[in-house]
C-alpha cells in the first residue's frame, strides 16, 4: 500500500481557514488536496521506473573500477594531457585549418616542431643508451687495465651525455605539453564554419506568443510578485547576486524535482556533487581557473575553485579510471550550485536573473565509446528539447558555429528560448560533445571487450593473455544542461505572464508545487 | 499556562517584563504579514537617518553605557562563557571617550562664544585676539577629535569582543553540564551486527568519498542514486512542513561579503577560521544561510506589525573545519559542504524566548516525524558562541557511530546580531497618544517611540548529511537495506526501501 501522506494536523487546518492569505498555508492546502493522486502517479511511476533502471544498470553504478596499477591515482602537482602528437603531425594541415576555423589559439607548427625535436632527442638518447650498454657489456670480460680505464671513461662520458639530453628532453616535453594543450578539439564536419551569425537552425518549436497587453520582463513581474530581492543581494553579496523568495523558491525546487524525475525515467544516475574542486580538475576539463578574465572563483590559501558547472566534478569523478566496456554509455545527472565570476560580461545582457554569479543547475554528463558519441549527442539534445517542450516554451535549437565552440567541444547544440520581456531569444541550455578532449586530460579510458573467439584460443598464460588484450582507449565525454534554474524562471515568468501580472505555472510542474497553478500578487 | 519568561538580555533591560503568555494565546499575532510590505522600501522612507552606504569598516551599536552600569554582570558572564572580552578595558576606553567628548564639547562651546563675541563692533586688537583664540580652539578641537577617533576605534574593537549575555536558565560550565530538556524514543536494539552509514552507503552505492578526495579533497563527498533522492526528499518534505507553519521560503546566495559574516558574529579571517574566502574579492562562502538571511535585512527598519518574521532558507553551506582533525570525521559527519534548510526569525525582544521555544518544538516535531531517537539539550555557557544568548542542540542517536550526534541547533541571539546588522523596528505608536497629538509634523515625529533593535533567532530545519547518517544507521535492516521514513516516501515516489543493487 501507499505510505501515509503527511496530512495536516488539526490546528493547522484551523489556521488554514483563518489566514488564507498566507502563501505557505495556501500551498500546503494545495499540496494536500492534490498531491495524493499527482504524487502517486508522477512520483510512484517514476520511482518504479528508476528503480528498475537501477537494477538493470547496476553494473554502471558500481564504483568506477580504478585501475590503480595503470592509472596514477595520486594527484600530481603538474599533470599531463595524453595528447596524440603523432596524429597531430600526420594531420598538421587539418589541425591548422581547424584552429583557423575556430579562431582559436594554438600553434600547430610549433607543436609539430617541438614534437619532432623531442622525438629526435629521444632517439639520440636511445642511441647513447645502447652505446653505453655496449660499453658495459665490453667490460664484462677480462681486460687489460688501460683498456678498462678507457671503457670506464667512455661509459662516464656517455652517462653524462645521456643525463644532459634527458634534461633537455624534460624541458622540451614540458613546452610541448604546454603548446599541445592550447590546441582545441577537432570540429564535427557538419558544424557551420564562421562566427556566431552562421550558426544553423536545427529545429524551431512553437512561436512567439502574442500578448494583447503590454509585456513585462521577469524583473518587473518578479518584483511585483515578491519573488526576488536583488537590492538586498547587492548589499550582502554584490551585483548579479539575488535572493529567490516565496513561490520562486518552490518553482526552483519544482524545476529540479520534475527535471530529475524525467531523467531518472531515461535511466540517468543522479548525483549530488561537490561545488568546490581542485584547480587541476578544472584545467583537465578544459577550463582556465586562473588569469585575468577567468570565469572561475578561487578559494584563498587552497587549490580549490568553485565549479562553474557540475561537468567538472562529474568528469573528475571518473578521473584516472578505466571503465568496463559493458558499463558504457554512463549517463549521469548532477545537481550543483554553479559559480561564475562573469568577468568581462559588463554591459552584456545583465538585467535580472539572466547573467548571475550563482545558480542551481541539473547537468547531464555522458561517458561513452567513441563510436557512440554522435548518437548520444543527438539523444541529449532530444532530451533537452523534450523537457523544454513539456514546459511549453518556444525555442530554437542551434548547431553552433566553429568560432563559438570552446576548446573542448567537437560540436555544440544550444537551445535559445523566447523571452518576450527581454524581447529576444536567450540561451537556456547547451549540449556539447567533447569527444576525447577531456578524457585525454582526465585520463578516463575503457578496454574494448576482447572478442570471444580469440579469448578461447588464447593460451592461459597470463602474460600472453595480457599482451593480446585490445589496447585501452580514451572514452568520449558529453555534457548538456538539463535545467539551469534562473534562465528557466525567466522563460516561464515572461512567457506565462497574464495581464494582471500573475504567472501561470506550467502543467508539468504543478504536481511538484502542491498543485499551485498561478503565482498571484500577494494581498498587502 | 506558560509562565511569563523574564527577558533580562543585555539590551532589552529597559522594557518591563511582558506577559508573554497572553501573546501566545493571541493567534493573530502570529499571522504572517505579506512579506513585501515591510521590507526596505518602507524602512528607507521612514528612516532617513540610517546610512545605506556601505562603510569600509562597520560599527556595532554596542550599548557601552549599559556595559558600564552592569560591569560586574558582564565580567561574570564572560567568565561563565570562558570568553575573551575585557570589560575593564571596555569601560576604561568608554569613560575616556566620554570625557574626551565632553572636553571637545566644552571647547566647541568656547569657540562658539568666541565666534559670538566677534559679531559686534570691536577694536582691531581685540578682534585679532579673538581670531587667535578661535584658531587655537579650532586646533585643540581638531587634535582631540583625532584622539577620539582612535579611541572610538579601539573601544569598538574591544566592545565587539564582548559576547552576548546569557539566559538565566543556561547551565554554567563546560559542555558536560548541558542539561537535557527532552528525550524522545530510545536506542533501538538490533538483533544483528550494526553497520555505520559509511559501510551501509558504500554497499548501497550511495556515496563516493574516494573520488571526492581526488577531485576536491578529504571531507568532500558525492551523493549517488537514492541518496540524491533522499537529499531532495528531506528538503522538499521539511520545506512543506515549514510552509504549513507560515515560514517564508528563500533561496539565498552562498557567497557573501566578509563584513556580513562578521556582523553575524563569525570570524571570516584568522588561522582557525571556519570560513572559506574567495581570492581577489571580499566574498566568503557562507557556513550557514543564517548569514545571507540576516544580511537581507541589514540596515532596515521593520514595522512592528510585520514581526515576527519567520523565514526558511535553502543553501549550500561551506566550512573549512579547521582544527577539526581527529574529531569524529568518518563519512558524512563532518564535511566541507552540505545542503541545509535553516530557519531564521526576526522578532520583538519580548517575544524571542517564546519563539526560541517554538523553534525547538518545530525541530523536535520534524525529527520525531522522521522516527529518530534524540535528546534536546540546553547547551552550557561555555558552549555558546558569542552571539547566542541561549542555544538548544538536538542530538540524535547514531547506532553505527555508536553515539549521539548533533543534528540541529537553535539559538536565540537576542540583539547581538541586530546591533551589528542594524536591524530595527519602531514599536507602534499608541493610538491614543497619536490622536491627542497636535498635527504639526515636527511634534509628531519627536513623540514616535524610539527605534529598537530586533531580536534574531536561527535554527537548523534540516542539515542533510547528518539526517542521512541518522536515517541510514537507525533504519538499517539485516541485509544492509534501509527503510525510508514514512513521511519522506511521497517525496521519493513512494520508495519504501533502499536495497543493494544486483550486480
Amino acid at each position: 500500500m501507499n505510505p501515509a501522506l503527511p496530512l495536516p494536523q488539526q490546528p493547522l487546518r484551523q489556521n488554514l481557514s483563518k489566514s488564507p492569505k498566507t502563501l505557505g498555508l495556501k500551498l500546503y492546502t494545495a499540496l494536500i488536496s492534490t498531491h495524493k493522486p499527482y504524487f502517486r502517479s508522477s512520483w510512484a511511476t517514476l520511482a518504479n521506473c528508476c528503480l528498475q533502471r537501477w537494477v538493470c544498470s547496476s553494473v554502471l553504478l558500481s564504483p568506477p573500477s580504478l585501475v590503480d596499477n595503470q592509472g596514477e591515482l595520486s594527484s600530481k602537482q603538474t599533470w599531463r594531457a595524453s595528447i596524440d602528437f603523432k596524429w597531430i603531425r600526420e594531420n598538421k594541415d587539418a589541425v591548422a585549418a581547424n584552429i583557423r576555423n575556430r579562431k582559436s589559439a594554438g600553434d600547430v607548427e610549433l607543436v609539430v616542431e617541438l614534437y619532432e625535436q623531442s622525438v629526435n632527442l629521444s632517439q639520440d638518447i636511445d642511441k647513447l643508451r645502447s652505446e653505453r650498454n655496449a660499453v658495459a657489456s665490453a667490460m664484462k670480460g677480462k681486460l687489460d687495465l688501460a683498456f678498462r680505464e678507457e671503457l670506464i671513461e667512455q661509459g662516464k662520458q656517455l652517462k653524462e651525455q645521456v643525463a644532459e639530453l634527458e634534461g633537455k628532453l624534460a624541458v622540451l616535453s614540458e613546452r610541448l605539453q604546454q603548446e599541445g594543450q592550447r590546441i582545441p578539439n577537432m570540429t564535427h564536419p557538419s558544424v557551420p564554419i564562421g562566427s556566431e551569425d552562421v550558426a544553423s537552425l536545427r529545429k524551431e518549436v512553437g512561436s512567439q506568443r502574442e500578448f494583447n497587453f503590454p509585456v513585462k520582463d521577469h524583473v518587473e513581474l518578479g518584483l511585483a510578485l515578491d519573488l526576488f530581492d536583488f537590492e538586498a543581494a547587492s548589499e550582502v553579496s554584490g551585483t548579479k547576486f539575488y535572493y529567490l523568495k516565496n513561490e520562486a523558491v518552490l518553482l526552483e525546487l519544482a524545476l529540479i524535482n520534475w527535471t530529475l524525475s524525467q531523467l531518472l525515467l531515461k535511466g540517468f544516475v543522479p548525483l549530488s556533487t561537490p561545488d568546490l574542486v581542485r584547480s587541476t580538475v578544472i584545467e583537465k576539463c578544459g577550463f582556465q581557473p586562473r588569469g585575468q578574465n577567468t570565469q572561475v572563483y578561487s578559494v584563498e590559501g587552497t587549490d580549490l575553485c568553485l565549479a562553474g558547472t557540475a561537468e567538472v566534478p562529474v568528469g573528475g569523478m571518473y578521473m584516472d579510471s578505466m571503465l568496463p566496456e559493458a558499463s558504457l554509455p554512463l549517463k549521469l545527472v548532477a545537481f550543483s550550485h554553479c559559480f561564475r565570476t562573469e568577468a568581462g560580461a559588463a554591459g552584456a545582457a545583465t538585467r535580472g536573473l539572466y547573467r548571475v554569479h550563482q545558480f542551481s543547475k541539473l547537468e547531464m554528463f555522458v561517458i561513452t565509446q567513441p563510436e557512440d558519441s554522435d548518437t548520444l549527442h543527438e539523444e541529449l539534445i532530444s532530451i533537452e528539447e523534450e523537457l523544454y517542450c513539456s514546459l511549453g516554451l518556444h525555442y530554437k535549437t542551434l548547431d553552433m558555429s566553429s568560432e563559438d565552440l570552446g576548446a573542448p567541444a567537437y560540436r555544440k547544440f544550444d537551445i535559445e528560448a523566447w523571452m518576450p520581456g527581454l524581447c529576444r531569444y536567450g540561451e537556456i541550455s547547451s549540449a556539447s560533445n567533447c569527444t576525447d578532449y577531456q578524457s585525454r586530460r582526465l585520463n578516463i579510458r575503457y578496454r574494448p571487450a576482447t572478442p570471444a573467439a580469440t579469448g578461447t584460443h588464447q593460451s592461459p598464460k597470463s602474460r600472453k593473455a595480457k599482451t593480446t588484450l585490445p589496447p585501452l582507449q580514451f572514452v568520449h565525454t558529453l555534457n548538456a544542461t538539463a535545467c539551469a534554474v534562473p534562465r528557466m524562471i525567466i522563460a516561464i515568468l515572461e512567457n506565462n505572464q497574464q495581464e494582471d501580472g500573475s504567472v501561470v505555472i506550467p502543467d508539468v510542474l504543478r504536481p511538484f508545487m502542491g498543485g499551485l497553478e498561478l503565482i498571484k500578487q500577494k494581498s498587502r
